[in-house]
């Protein structure tokens, strides 16, 4: 890993000249300048060392040397210093520039200077765990096994439990198996409390939004564990590029931090690609598929014998994908499959074999959904091909890092999709390659799930008056779980008073914790895969066509008691796409402002409660390659109900009569500036898409009278939440057939994706000038000219003057 | 002889809990609780046989210490335990809020009851726990070596200030009982055997009015919410009546295991050959077998006889009793649970002990068509690649015999036994 680049280079000179005749490839058909919307080239940078601190034990400093490590990148002597001047701190570096080496050194050296110390490493999923797991052996073996180490999570084995937790100097797991395994098990764990003296949480990024949140909590709870047992353990953090890393790490520690964001490691030659798919049709603003041009762009680099990964952002665009490619490279007979699919629903086995296959070069092309955007090991890609911008401008730097770290050039492309924010990014390249990654936001104190965690924290330990969460006065909370039942008062602490095991009903990523099992039942049959229970939902529905490792399966019954879904191996040419309707409710309103500018209309926006219901409704059958809508059909599957937050812009009758179009023109328009105005707020707001939900309904007479609930039946709105990531505009269409009455004063809403809302609408409620400003730029400077993919929407899809009517809308909310 | 339990004081007029539950208030420097003390004229006393404290504490095994052994042979030292907790959900927010204690006493049974009032009562509770504990070291519970003991030991670890006492034994009578009493009972609850094993009408008390496990947490939250503390005095009856049960169970067990006990007691036959699975799994093999040849002898229900004489033929293949072994064998052939197994057990004994391959090939073969069968009609995938994995063993089989058959005529000879020395 560490030898010099120079003869790296001589190795694989002969990829860096096929990178380049693939590239030269590409420019020589992008006559008009149109496709190749930047190219920037990354020169290669030399590494900077320094010594093993002399602090650090001659032992494992042999060790390390015979592992090929005689000097240390710059960055990681400054990190382990900083840990052995016992700081806590966020070591930010890009992904293969030795950052494991930062934790390992100083807690290696605190178990060989004192045997009792202990540490617990935390990764966000099994999968990193145990690719430490492999590097922390080899270390241990070369220091006579003088140190155990383990794995402990679902996977361990029951009688091998006992022994990790009495000999595990180093015990590697995740967020959730400390939530429903540890924490409530602490006095098993003594001998892990009462010496623990480091944790790690590596990957730290990947703590935001709702998962951020909830380990916050976690966190909490085992520093208030720790202390229990007289500890108060340091913290080592490895984040990737993002904006605030420190703010993170201190919001998630709620301490000082100090921040480590030098690099000492060399980096390879990189060459970033911008790739827009060339326009087919100028007036509706139609470009190729980018499905379709990430699979042209990887099939070329594949046929260049170049190694490469597709990511694509959902689990169904990568079996199209992985469809696509496969066909082009036909399993040879005899041979492995050369191009695998990977993504969550795969079985661990599975995915350790394609890891190992990219490692050993028996697979040269792999198409993955966002599971291999963390630091997993598989070796050395030649090129990376993102099929859609990732959303963030770190997942974006993350996944371009997957190739080159061996080799001695490497490409990365961004194929755009047409949604609006690719089309921004794309077309404004200095905007991303000038700009600093995104935040990443926490909201611990949100208070589903704050209350959540009091109930676990109370099984653990009765809460006490000097007990803290943050800034969170627990005792008047405590006082409210004490009425309902969950708590009781004695002395001076709260104890939990249910048979229930609070934990096991809480899960750290989503909604609901249980999953459904996919059982192939073609011939004997077999569990292939299992999917969250908001996935099954969306992609196991009955008559869905389910792709699993680029074979089809059509869904034949979906077993919602026994959380199972039966599935046959069929041969179709379509696939199929959920349709979802979403309706919202304002339940209270925290905030509101009125706008009215000099010749202006009166308009409000505001942000408050909200609950909003989402149903899949049915489907749409999708031709492969052509994409074309070939049928649908109807479903009927359980509602589901959350209260979230919300942000929402209304607009008064007053200024929806001054503007000078039909009706039906009016609600393309405002269908067409919600779907801007979503993109933008993602922007600004630096988050996943996912994290973020857009509806229109009416505005109540009076959000908090009565008839509210009344209202709200009459609320069909568009389904603008769509499973694809691009905004579809047919089900804009069947949506406004059936609404033919106007809405008479709509709220446009945006709304946070989790119950209780994870702290998007109020910012956005702040920023409503700067959102309502960029929304109208983007739709002013497309090109196209009544609306597409990239602006409100697809023309063909939206009353003819939709962008007009969009825009003149804005104007008004403008002033 | 350990100490006598500390005074404890009587209830003020105005401890309505104390007087309902008729205790006194236990005081030590941790604080207050209730203690309920009671002595009871059954179940009686039970010595317990040497063979019995063998059977169930591995005396044998040289990893137990002499200090444990001598305590062990000491009844003077044992404490028989039961708790009363708000979940069965273990870990660390399961509370065990009423410890019923009990020891031999009088030629009766004494049963000490601690109850906390409240949360804050815990540690005076665990103190006094802990040094009854060290009076009498040996512990006796039903289910306790995987609930009731770690959740103690979860809780003292909790109080930072009062070590898990150190146990001489920990003799956990759920075990024996499930090996000896499940086959007839299908259930080994305590109430289970009290009714169908202890003689319910002749113990000396009633379940009639007990309250259901299941309620007991919900009936302390609401006392605990100032709800009514009624039914917390049917707790303790229940505790109580579950540590006599505890008490009179370990007598009957004793009486069972006791040498000679199947011949001198009337025994149920399925008692007999739970007996013998219980002897046979701590290697008292001879006295498994006899156990088991006599539960035949009775007469088994018609549904425990093939497993009686599966069990019969595999002893006497063990004491090397080949031929007594294969007569069993030949008995539960058409038996749909066992008969592979037999078939494949006849196989081997033609092939390696009579050298008779014709026989062997013969009973390969049934197996093989009842293999077939079974997978024909299952619909689980389980069970369908198991008996696929089985077919191939036997396809094995059957080839290696056509080759011996083929190549040695029949005819024993050093090769062909050192072919089959492989399998057992």
């Amino acid at each position: 890993m560490q030898e010099s680049l120079a003869v790296r280079r001589a190795e694989t000179s002969t990829a860096l000249t096929r990178v380049h005749e693939v590239l030269d490839a590409f420019a020589a058909r992008d006559h008009n300048g149109e496709t190749l919307t930047a190219i920037r080239h990354f020169p290669a940078r030399e590494a900077q060392w320094a010594d093993f601190p002399s602090w650090v034990n001659a032992d494992l400093v042999s060790a390390y040397t015979a592992k090929g490590i005689r000097r240390l990148y710059t960055h990681q002597a400054e990190a382990a210093e900083a840990v052995h001047a016992g700081k806590n701190v966020v070591i930010v570096t890009p992904t293969a520039s030795g950052k494991t080496l930062c934790y390992n050194l100083p807690v290696l050296n605190a178990t060989l200077e004192n045997s009792d110390s202990r540490a617990l490493y935390l990764f966000p999923t099994k999968a990193l765990a145990q690719d430490q797991l492999a590097e922390l052996h080899n270390l241990n073996q070369r220091l006579e096994n003088r140190f155990g180490v383990f794995t402990y999570d679902g996977d361990t084995p029951a009688d091998a439990r006992r022994s990790i937790r009495e000999k595990g100097h180093i015990v590697l797991t995740n967020p959730d198996m400390l939530h429903t395994g540890i924490l409530p098990h602490h006095t098993r764990w003594t001998r892990l409390f009462e010496n623990l003296r480091y944790v790690v949480l590596d990957e730290l990024h990947t703590y935001r939004g709702v998962f951020g949140s909830h380990l916050c909590n976690v966190l909490r709870r085992l520093r208030r564990i720790a202390r229990f047992y007289g500890r108060d353990p340091q913290f080592i953090c490895c984040s990737a590029t993002i904006a605030n890393p420190g703010e993170l790490a201190s919001r998630l520690l709620e301490t000082e931090v100090e921040i480590l964001n030098s690099n000492g490691a060399p980096a390879a030659e990189k060459t970033f690609v911008f790739y827009n798919p060339p326009v087919v049709n100028r007036a509706l603003g139609i470009r190729r598929s980018y499905i379709n041009e990430s699979s042209r762009v990887a099939q070329e680099f594949l046929k260049h014998d170049l190694q490469t990964i597709v990511f694509s952002n959902s689990r169904l665009l990568t079996e199209i994908l992985l469809t696509y490619l496969q066909q082009a490279n036909p399993q040879l007979p005899g041979k492995q499959e050369t191009i695998r699919g990977y993504r969550g629903g795969y079985l661990p086995n599975e995915r350790r074999e394609i890891e190992r296959g990219l490692r050993d070069g028996q697979i040269r092309g792999v198409v993955s959904t966002s599971a291999l955007e963390l630091g997993i090991d598989v070796g050395s890609l030649d090129t990376v091909v993102m099929a859609g911008y990732p959303g963030t401008i770190a997942a974006t730097w993350q996944r371009a890092g997957r190739a080159g770290r061996r080799s001695g050039s490497s490409c990365a492309v961004l194929v755009a999709s047409s949604s609006p924010l690719d089309q921004f990014i794309v077309r404004h390249p200095d905007y991303f390659f000038g700009n600093t990654p995104e935040h990443a936001f926490i909201q611990p104190d949100n208070l589903e799930i704050l209350i959540n965690h009091l109930k676990c924290a109370a099984f653990e330990l009765p809460i006490s008056p000097s007990d803290k969460f943050g800034d969170v006065d627990l005792l008047d909370l405590c006082a409210r779980l004490a009425e309902a039942g969950f708590l009781h008062l004695a002395g001076e602490n709260y104890h939990w008073t249910q048979e229930a095991y609070p934990a096991d009903t809480i899960s750290l990523r989503s909604v609901s914790s249980d999953n459904f099992v996919i059982v192939d039942v073609t011939g004997v049959p077999t569990v292939i895969g299992e999917v969250d229970f908001p996935s099954a939902l969306i992609f196991l529905h009955e008559r869905a066509i389910y792709i699993h490792g680029g074979q089809q399966h059509h869904v034949e019954h979906l077993d919602f008691k026994e959380r199972k879904a039966y599935v046959k191996r069929v041969d179709v040419d379509y696939y199929t796409d959920a349709v979802r309707y979403t309706q919202v409710r304002v339940l209270e309103i925290a905030a509101t402002e009125q706008c009215s500018g000099k010749e202006t209309p009166v308009h409000f926006h505001s942000h408050g409660d909200v609950l909003v219901r989402s149903q899949v409704v049915g489907f749409k059958k999708i031709k492969f390659f052509t994409h074309e809508n070939i049928g649908d059909g109807k479903l009927e599957l359980p509602e589901n109900e959350m209260h979230t937050t919300a942000y929402w812009i209304t607009l008064e009758r007053p200024l929806l009569e001054s503007l000078p179009f039909t009706v039906s023109e009016r609600q393309s328009g405002m269908f067409g500036l919600l779907h801007a105005l979503e993109s933008v707020a993602t922007l600004l707001l630096m988050c996943d898409r996912r994290d973020l939900g857009a509806a229109i309904g009416e505005r109540p007479p009076a959000a908090d009278s009565e008839c509210a609930s009344d209202v709200g039946a009459a609320q069909r709105t568009a389904p603008l939440q769509g499973t694809t990531e691009n905004f579809d505009p047919s089900r804009l269409k069947d949506a406004t057939s059936t609404t033919v009455r106007e809405f008479f004063e709509p709220n446009l809403y945006l709304y946070d994706a989790y119950p209780g809302g994870i702290g998007f609408s109020e910012p956005l409620f702040r920023t409503h000038g700067l959102l309502v400003q960029r929304t109208r730029e983007l739709i002013a400077a497309c090109p196209c000219e009544q609306g597409c993919p990239s602006c409100v929407g697809p023309a063909g899809d939206l009353a003819p003057r939709a962008k007009e009517a969009a825009l003149a809308i804005l104007d008004r909310l403008c002033g | 002889m350990p100490a006598r339990p500390p005074a404890i004081r009587t209830p003020g007029e105005e401890d309505a809990l104390g007087r309902l539950l008729g205790a006194g208030v236990a005081t030590n420097h941790f604080g207050e609780h209730l203690a309920i003390r009671n002595w009871f004229s059954t179940p009686e006393f039970a010595e317990p046989s040497f063979t019995t404290l063998e059977l169930l504490s591995h005396t044998r095994n040289e990893s137990v210490s002499r200090k444990a052994r001598a305590a062990l042979q000491d009844p003077g030292k044992w404490l028989f335990l039961d708790t009363e907790t708000t979940g069965l959900a273990g870990g660390t927010g399961t509370y065990a809020f009423l410890i019923g204690l009990a020891w031999w006493d009088a030629g009766g049974l004494q049963v000490e009851q601690f109850f906390m009032r409240d949360f804050a009562e815990e540690h005076s509770l665990l103190q006094e726990l802990s040094q009854r504990v060290a009076e009498r070291p040996v512990l006796v519970t039903f289910n306790g070596k995987s609930f009731d003991w770690p959740l103690l030991e979860n809780r003292f670890t909790m109080t930072r200030s009062i070590a898990v006492p150190k146990l001489a034994a920990h003799l956990d009578l759920l075990h024996p009982a499930r090996a000896l009493w499940k086959l007839r009972l299908g259930s080994v609850r305590l109430v289970e055997l009290e009714r169908h094993v202890l003689d319910a009408p002749r113990l000396g008390w009633h379940r009639e009015n007990d309250v259901s496990s299941a309620l007991i947490p919900q009936f302390y939250f609401d006392y605990l919410r100032g709800g009514p503390a009624e039914p917390l005095a049917a707790v303790v009856r229940h505790n109580q009546m579950d540590l006599r049960g505890l008490a009179a169970l370990f007598g009957k067990i004793n009486a069972l295991l006791s040498e000679q006990a199947e011949t001198a007691m009337e025994i149920e036959s399925l008692d007999l050959f739970g007996l013998s699975r219980f002897l046979q799994r701590r290697g008292e093999n001879d006295r498994a077998h006899s156990a088991c040849a006599q539960a035949l002898e009775i007469g088994l229900p018609a549904e425990f006889r093939p497993r009686a004489c599966r069990e019969l033929a595999q002893m006497a293949k063990w004491r090397g009793e080949h031929a007594r072994a294969a007569e069993i064998w030949v008995e539960i052939v058409a038996d749909g649970h066992n008969g592979i197994h037999a078939c494949e057990q006849l196989a081997i004994y033609y092939e390696r002990h009579c050298k008779d391959f014709y026989r062997a090939t013969e009973f390969a073969q049934l197996a093989l068509a009842k293999l077939r069968r079974q997978r024909g009609v299952s619909h689980d995938p389980h069970l369908t690649a198991r008996c696929a994995r089985l077919e191939q063993k036997f396809l094995h089989r059957l080839a290696r015999l056509q080759h011996q058959m083929k190549t040695l005529g029949g005819l024993a000879s050093p090769l062909a036994l050192s072919r089959s020395g492989g399998e057992s």
